[in-house]
């Protein structure tokens, strides 16, 4: 469409308006995108329930980044033992200053030695250090690989990035279990919400798109594994750090700098006060970065997925134009996000500033003033830095959770969306025996579309069953009900006398076949297609469904027979080709009831006759349901059921039916021979 | 690009060696991506001068404060002329050079620190400003040159021919179009200008340690050599990785656009089980390939990290020694104006130290670079290899302009095969002869897979024929372009592809400038007014994932009407009516007929009733045309391919009339 169609520019704010919307529909079922603080607290419950799945990895990262914390702690004092006593050549025990009691076994060992005897001490217990955490000599914190500029290419480095405090071989044994803990977590959502998003039911699946269910399971889900480790390993090796500075402070310098200890701590209120007031923006922000994304996600998979159609109609500047929309207001939705982020960093960051410069007017009266050495002044700074740190991170501990809970929601969205199994708990059905039967059934769309009324019929096994009638008069709403695709909104569907509603849906699609109008093939070969339907099936089982479908004319003169893979949605075929394998999918399960949906386009009629008798032959006590236009193959059949808006108007076989003067499908078959 | 060169490219990507990334391959790349980068060129420069500029004002001003901080403030030596100039001290502040001087007093102390802090507070200004700007402006121009080569990239897709398609995964593209064109984000910053900005660092540090101590400099020079020596040849091991992950994670995506794609058939079949077993393995491959790159670099930069970390130890340790010695500096008082660094004391002693670091982090950081470097260069090489495969369908050096008015359109000998995924190929056409008159409509009769669908495609130039040649008015159309070509055919096809969005956006689909009273009158030739305004927001619905909210019959009604819609010269209808009812099918054509009445039209069907009021009847067998003219005239022929055909498909209706 043109800018400038009335279609869309009755006047220019309304546009924007339709636009805004259309943007927005992309979403088509998950529209209330809205989490309330507490909510955002239960989705962060839920992510955390993950770690159930990984416990033994999850204890062991915890105990490696202990492990390492505790080995870090002695750098400090290492460093004024070198500034103190070698460099400046004083003697231990000059200054006001204890050293800690876990330092005490170097401190005795060292005492008394001349300055670069010291030194080779130190140095060798750097030596080791360096072997073993990797100690000043860089960590494995992020082995990120270089990603782009939205969500969507940062979700492989969130999974698999890893990451260790820690360098040399104790960081590389961490990093490992690390990386294979926030792969576990990934992997568990990732798969379940697979899982979840192939139950939804057929309606829900009408309005899910593509690109979005890749977005979410794909994109969204990396956010899982940061959720987890902010919540439980990072706080806790936080506090712990925060805890032994305090008490090394405390140890140390409690009668010169208490004040020092509560100014840095002040930085943690301060930091969430200021940062909690954003927490519903960041949600937002990046709620709408994340759809913006899948709506780009939604445009490539359509374009792609649909080339022929799209070369056809010339429709590809169209196409790329809309591409380019969706991608450019996926980029503008990023900034939107990462603005919010950058403003709230700043406003942390500089409280950590102005705090910094007030810890060190504090600190260098003191050594100025002679209470406190040279070398405490790093010591004592760096302590500090550490609390200052750990109590800003504990305030903004909250704030940096929003944008991850926002791709959270949109995962636990499907998680709870109610699928087909959620209802059925029921027994097993058995062997179908008897036939099915519509009591009073009606049938309405979520939105409100109405198909079906007042249906009631009884289908017996043994029945070839045609549906017949015009257009959208609810053939296929009818012949859904029985795999249970759709649910009838009114009235009962029942098998052998048991109500579908009540019955294992498992144990009644596995009896069921169904052979779509719309013939899907996997790009995969054509055996494998057929194996889709039943796995186990035996080469001669899968020759004998392509021989009943009239498949094996065109199969056998493929080059690999039925090894021949497929090109993309099985291209390479004629449609018709493609239909008839879609049939022989439906046959080789053999299944107690067979449904098809428009078989024509297919078969040509004597082809299709020689089927049906095939089948109605082959098993006499089989029901199959055929949804046809062609005269043909309805007059063969046993019975007739004739549909129109949604009602059933006659039944009976081809005969009685024609008998009926003036009748509806006597009117019908008229107009059809023309 | 032929399909025989596509699927040598992908055997050859496929072989287990080290995709090999010569510096003349490099360089190609980098050539390639320059359009896409070039237009944001001046925001780029800009970007970096302003960051070098903040970085170059921290450093130095860090440099002079930590003199100032330890040597002056915390020791109580006096400044040097310079530093007194920078906060405003007076003589009495400055340093008399004579080697007993007294120190500065407690007040004066606390006069450098206050000003000192001073400064401090405007280098955090500088720093949180550039903290605030610096990231978004960055994230724009990254934007801006992803969206263009995502675009390109798209634009190409859609332009490639069937041939590729078929062969190709939808999956795969999302991943090109996604994630691998990302990686020229990086490529400039990052890529190009990272390295170089790492090893200025590393020259300045090591430049400054060398006027301190050349010793140490050579030493920490030393180590490198080996660690270089490392890395190239762990190098083919890293690409191997990264282009296992990129692979892993493309056939993942494409698993799940598959499953999706193919949902329906995989809940009537229960394969949902079975599905998820696939997916959980993709899943894991793709985990393990990024596990098992990451852990190559995590290796290797552990190995080199030891080795830098030693030498930094053990430098350490000499300088020690020299700070008890009170050794001279290897400058010494050369630099006595700015810095008090003649002799080895604490500040010097942490200022060399400080400069060890930098040469050893940035060292260990341009590892890591090089490392990442190599996944951003099988990205790009991924990205770029659908961008460089040619469309083989494309517009002569000369075009001719499209016939106004069109009288005909002609099939003269035309042969085609398909290729299928193993290169063998599938004869289709052979030797299709055909002409269809303006103001005509010619059926299209013959069993499944006789080539009817594939005879459009060749109308359409969706692909060239092998032999032979399509013809508008005498004019081959190889000669047209392919724009006009598709601009003058309207096609309702077979498979009813509708797209996202409204049943309007639908209908108006590849025709411009539309007025919504023209898309009402096009529903309407197609029968599909009445539907549409029972829909709850009549034109304006929203319909579901590929239409899926419509019954067949109604989505094949908004086929015919986005081709009627568009009003072109040739119209092709694709089994136009294969799930319509009589009446409706009766109504359709009968408006059809009205509203076609100069335009050559084409119908593929099965339905007798349709193809009867043609005015030429096509008879498609093993391709060729083995019969065409009138119903009346080829049913007249005794055993006649057409007329066998009649009769099948009204075997025993007679009885019925």
């Amino acid at each position: 469409m043109s800018e400038t169609t009335p279609l869309e520019a009755p006047g220019n704010q309304s546009r924007r308006e339709e636009r805004a919307e259309r943007l927005r529909y992309d979403d088509r079922i998950d529209l209330d995108t809205k989490v309330s603080s507490r909510q955002a607290a239960v989705l962060m419950g839920r992510s955390l329930k993950l770690l159930a799945q990984a416990r033994g990895l999850f204890a062991a990262k915890f105990a490696f980044s202990f492990g390492f914390m505790a080995s870090a702690l002695l750098l400090p004092w290492i460093g004024k033992i070198i500034t103190d006593n070698v460099l400046l050549q004083e003697p231990f025990g000059e200054t006001d200053v204890p050293y800690p009691p876990f330092m005490q076994p170097l401190v005795v060992f060292v005492d008394g030695m001349a300055p670069m005897e010291i030194m080779l001490v130190v140095a060798a217990l750097l030596m080791l250090m360096l072997l073993v955490f990797g100690t000043r000599s860089g960590s494995f914190e992020e082995v990120g690989l270089f990603e782009g500029a939205d969500a969507a290419t940062q979700g492989e480095n969130a999974i698999s990035a890893g990451g260790s405090g820690a360098g040399g071989l104790w960081g590389v044994a961490e990093y490992m279990v690390h990386v294979r803990l926030t792969q576990r977590l990934a992997n568990t959502l990732r798969t379940r919400l697979f899982a979840r998003l192939t139950h939804l039911p057929m309606t829900t699946l009408d309005d899910q798109r593509i690109g979005d269910s890749i977005y979410r399971v794909l994109y969204d889900t990396p956010q899982v594994p940061g959720i987890c480790y902010q919540l439980t390993i990072e706080p806790a090796l936080t506090l712990i750090w925060g805890a032994v500075n305090l008490y090394l402070i405390q140890y140390t310098y409690s009668d010169v700098a208490p004040e020092l200890v509560w100014i840095a701590w002040s930085a943690f209120p301060l930091a969430f006060i200021v940062t909690f007031p954003a927490s519903a923006l960041v949600r937002r922000t990046n709620q709408a970065k994340r759809a913006a994304g899948a709506a780009t996600t939604n445009a490539i998979e359509e374009t792609m997925d649909n080339v022929y159609a799209v070369q056809s109609l010339g429709g590809m500047r169209r196409d790329a134009e809309r591409f380019a929309e969706r991608s450019r207001e996926s980029f503008l939705r990023e900034r939107f996000a990462l603005a919010v982020g950058i403003a709230l960093l700043v406003v942390v960051l500089g409280l950590m500033v102005v705090a910094a410069i007030y810890i060190t007017l504090l600190v260098t009266d003191q050594i100025i003033e002679g209470v406190m050495s040279p070398g405490d002044f790093f010591v004592i700074f760096g302590l500090i830095w550490g609390i200052l740190e750990t109590a800003t991170d504990i305030g903004s501990f909250w704030i940096k959770l929003q944008g991850p809970v926002a791709a959270v929601r949109r995962v636990f969205f499907f998680m709870d969306y109610p699928v087909d199994e959620d209802r059925v708990h029921g027994p097993r059905l058995g062997p179908i025996s008897q036939g099915i039967e519509f009591r009073d059934v009606a049938f309405s769309y979520p939105d409100g579309r109405r198909t079906l009324s007042a249906v009631n019929l009884e289908l017996k096994m043994g029945e070839v069953v045609a549906i017949v009638g015009p257009t959208g008069s609810g053939k296929t709403s009818l012949a859904y009900l029985v795999p249970a695709f759709l649910q009838a909104t009114a009235g009962r569907v029942l098998v052998d006398g048991r109500d579908l509603a009540d019955v294992d849906l498992d144990s009644l699609r596995s009896q069921v076949a169904y052979v779509f109008q719309e013939h899907v093939l996997l790009s995969a070969s054509i055996r494998d297609n057929l194996l889709l339907a039943k796995p186990d099936a035996r080469d001669d089982e899968v020759l004998r469904a392509l021989e009943g479908a009239a498949c094996m004319d065109f199969v056998g003169e493929l080059p690999d027979g039925i090894d021949t893979v497929l090109g993309q949605s099985g291209d390479t075929l004629s449609v018709g080709q493609q239909q008839r394998l879609c049939i022989a999918r439906g046959l080789i399960r053999d299944t107690r009831v067979l449904i098809l949906d428009e078989p024509t386009a297919a078969l040509d009629p004597k082809t299709e006759n020689e089927l049906l008798e095939a089948l109605r032959s082959g098993a006499k006590d089989r029901l199959i349901i055929v949804i046809a236009h062609r005269l043909s193959t309805i007059r063969n059949a046993d019975r007739i059921v004739f549909l129109e808006d949604g009602r059933i108007r006659d039944v009976g076989d081809h005969d009685s039916l024609m008998e009926k003067a003036g009748g509806p499908y006597r009117r019908f078959v008229a107009l059809q021979g023309g | 690009m032929l399909a025989e060169d596509f699927l040598a490219a992908i055997a050859k990507a496929d072989r287990a060696d080290a995709p090999s990334m010569s510096a003349r391959r490099f360089v190609e790349l980098i050539l390639r991506a320059w359009p896409f980068i070039r237009p944001m060129l001046k925001h780029i420069v800009t970007l970096l001068a302003i960051s070098a500029a903040s970085a170059v004002f921290i450093v130095v001003l860090w440099a002079v404060a930590s003199d100032l901080l330890m040597n002056k403030v915390l020791v109580g030596d006096r400044l040097q002329p310079l530093q007194a100039v920078l906060l405003g001290a007076g003589e009495e502040y400055v340093t008399t050079e004579v080697a007993d001087e007294d120190p500065m007093t407690v007040e004066q102390r606390r006069i450098v620190r206050d000003r000192l802090l001073i400064w401090f507070g405007v280098g955090g200004l500088v720093f949180l400003g550039g903290l605030a700007t610096l990231p978004y402006y960055g994230t724009w121009i990254r934007h801006n040159i992803n969206q263009s080569l995502r675009v390109a990239m798209i634009e190409r897709a859609e332009h490639l021919s069937l041939k590729y398609h078929s062969h190709a995964r939808v999956g795969d593209a999302v991943f090109r179009v996604y994630q691998d064109s990302a990686m020229i984000v990086n490529l400039l910053e990052e890529a190009l200008v990272g390295p170089v900005t790492v090893v200025f660092w590393m020259t300045l540090a090591l430049f400054l340690l060398f006027f301190l101590s050349p010793e140490v400099a050579v030493a920490v020079v030393a180590v490198g050599i080996p660690v270089v020596w490392l890395t190239v040849k762990y190098t083919p091991r890293i690409r191997r990785r990264a282009r296992e992950n990129r692979m892993a994670n493309s056939d993942l995506t494409s698993r799940l656009q598959e499953s999706f794609a193919a949902i329906k058939v995989v809940k009537a079949n229960r394969a949902e089980a079975r599905i998820l077993e696939r997916f959980d393995a993709d899943s894991h491959r793709a985990l393990n390939a990024a596990f098992y790159l990451r852990l190559e670099i995590v290796l290797l930069s552990a190995i080199a990290m030891t080795a830098g970390g030693a030498v930094a130890i053990a430098a350490e340790y000499v300088l020690a020694g020299w700070v008890i010695e009170d050794r001279e500096t290897y400058l010494g008082a050369a630099v006595a104006a700015l810095i008090g660094y003649t002799v080895w004391n604490l500040g010097a002693f942490n200022y060399a130290r400080d400069q060890v670091e930098e040469v050893r982090g940035n060292g260990f950081w341009l590892i890591r670079l090089w490392c990442m470097v190599q996944d951003l260069f099988i990205g790009l090489e991924r990205a770029f290899f659908l961008l460089d495969l040619e469309p083989d369908i494309v517009d002569g050096d000369d075009p001719s302009a499209f016939p106004v008015p069109l009288h005909s359109v002609a099939c003269r000998d035309v042969h085609f095969s398909y290729e299928l995924p193993d290169a063998s190929t599938l004869p289709v056409l052979q030797g299709v002869d055909l002409v269809a008159r303006a103001g005509s409509v010619t059926a299209i009769v013959g069993a499944t897979g006789s080539g009817k669908s594939t005879l459009m495609s060749m109308i359409l130039r969706l692909y060239d024929p092998e032999r032979g040649r399509v013809a508008f008015n005498d004019i081959d159309i190889r000669d047209l372009r392919v724009d006009d070509i598709r601009a003058n055919t309207a096609i309702a096809l077979q498979k009813n592809v509708l797209f996202a969005g409204t049943v309007a956006d639908n209908i108006g689909y590849a025709a411009d400038g539309k007025t919504l009273a023209e898309v009402e009158a096009a529903a309407k030739v197609a029968c599909a007014d009445e539907f549409i305004l029972g829909l709850d927001k009549g034109y304006k619905t929203e319909l579901g994932e590929r239409g899926g909210k419509l019954s067949t019959g109604q989505r094949q009604r908004l086929s015919i009407a986005r081709a009627v819609l568009r009003d072109t010269p040739i119209l092709i209808l694709d089994e136009p009516t294969a799930s319509l009812d009589a009446v409706t099918e009766r109504q359709l054509l009968a408006n059809l007929g009205e509203w076609g009445k100069d335009k050559v039209v084409f119908l593929i069907t099965h339905r007798l009733s349709t193809i009867r009021d043609a005015d030429q009847i096509a008879f498609l067998e093993d391709g060729r045309i083995v019969e065409i003219g009138p119903h009346d005239e080829l049913m007249a022929r005794p055993n006649g391919r057409y007329r066998g055909f009649v009769e099948a498909e009204t075997v025993g209706l007679q009885a019925a009339g």
